[in-house]
């Protein structure tokens, strides 16, 4: 049972990592709407609607994927739609790369047009995959310690639900 | 976890199970969502109609008031309005947060003008010039808004620039598409030859050395767009009460 005391810490300290990560990323997003409307924009994918209703509704989804993994709701799910939202930033910043736009992710509020020797693609999508392999760990091992999981969910199989 | 130790717990469970049965104990099968889905669905839920009708509610404050007050320019400054108490606007055409106050607060400052209750001086600012290519469509933008003072069509032509405000990066504006916006909107006189000949430039660039180098309007010793001033001093247009305040008080 060693072994799977070790595996539940370290589910455990992936699951509030990746909390801290959408509490903090979410929370500075939702502080400067107007900035966030700007980072959103300057990917230049979306239309203007597109664009207001992102960056509207972009800060509070994190922060809502944030209260779920620190409180351990539904974290295999919780894991994989964070997983899919981190792929979508991926998407977002490789195709600024490609297309040789020069800006900054906004990920953790700012955001915007820089200029153009101040980008830092690569660092932005090294960051985004550890965040994914966070969310990875989750996936495949949702089980961790303190989580409400383990209280809501007393017909999961053993392993996933709480140890008795 | 390794695919041996996988199987080695899959053929536990399946042996415990068998025991479960043979001790005539029926273990239901797991049917339809479970708790946690629900309450995940239903926290992203909430959060995406509360989102959305935020969304609406501020888009339609935003509709535009029609502008009754009369505009005039000196150098790179154009005054609107002439009620008692003085807000200095200082804008780049191409500055994007400029775009998102002139979004959340051109119809409070239409409507206060209209009202009589204020005077808008707008700075036009030019320090964004590099960060189009070709360069120059802050300078650009900024000439062709002052040439629409005296072709009689400033509130709506300012509206009008910042409503189609080219990304940062891009090529901006054409001189071309500058003057067809305000063909659009009935410009008098030669507004063609003021946009393109650049008549206000060496004004923009005079009004916007003025503005950098104003400590006043620095915040950590900088000075960016967009910059609201009363009485000579910045104030923080993250407080939305701002305008109301400076009305009041």
């Amino acid at each position: 049972m060693q072994r799977d005391r070790v595996l539940d810490i370290v589910g455990t300290l992936a699951r509030l990592g990746l909390a801290a990560v959408w509490l903090i990323s979410g929370g500075l997003k939702a502080l400067d709407p107007d900035q966030t409307y700007v980072a959103v924009r300057a990917y230049d994918v979306l239309p203007p609607d597109g664009v207001g209703v992102v960056a509207t509704l972009l800060p509070w989804v994190e922060i809502a994927l944030g209260v779920l993994l620190l409180t351990g709701v539904g974290t295999r799910l919780v894991a994989g739609l964070s997983a899919g939202l981190l792929a979508v930033f991926v998407a977002g910043v490789v195709q600024a790369w490609a297309r040789g736009l020069s800006i900054d992710c906004g990920c953790f509020g700012g955001g915007g047009a820089v200029a153009p020797g101040e980008t830092a693609y690569l660092e932005e999508l090294l960051r985004d995959t550890g965040f994914i392999a966070l969310a990875a760990w989750l996936i495949v091992r949702p089980r961790t310690l303190f989580a409400l999981d383990s209280r809501l969910n007393h017909d999961l199989p053993a392993g996933t639900g709480r140890r008795s | 976890m390794g695919g041996a130790s996988r199987n080695e717990k899959r053929r536990r469970q399946d042996a415990a199970a068998q025991r479960l049965a043979a001790a005539g104990i029926q273990v239901p099968p797991k049917k339809g969502p479970n708790r946690t889905t629900m309450i995940v669905a239903a926290v992203l839920a909430v959060v995406v109609v509360v989102g959305l009708a935020v969304w609406f509610v501020r888009g339609s404050a935003g509709t535009s008031v029609a502008p009754t007050y009369t505009a005039s320019a000196s150098g790179a400054v154009v005054t609107v309005g002439s009620g008692p108490v003085v807000v200095d606007v200082y804008e780049d055409y191409l500055c994007p947060i400029c775009e998102r106050f002139e979004e959340r607060y051109g119809a409070d400052l239409t409507t206060a003008l209209n009202a009589n209750q204020i005077t808008v001086r707008y700075h036009s600012i030019a320090i964004l010039d590099n960060r189009t290519t070709p360069e120059g469509y802050s300078t650009r933008a900024a000439n062709a808004a002052l040439c629409s003072v005296d072709a009689g069509i400033f509130p709506a032509y300012h509206e009008k620039l910042f409503d189609s405000q080219p990304a940062e990066g891009s090529a901006g504006l054409t001189d071309d598409e500058l003057v067809a916006f305000g063909t659009e909107l009935d410009a008098q006189g030669d507004f063609a030859s003021c946009v393109t000949g650049a008549t206000n430039a060496k004004a923009v660039t005079a009004e916007t050395d003025k503005a950098t180098s104003d400590s006043a309007l620095q915040t950590d010793g900088r000075f960016g767009t967009p910059t609201v001033a009363i009485g000579g001093k910045k104030i923080d247009i993250n407080n939305s009460d701002w305008l109301q305040d400076a009305i009041g008080g």
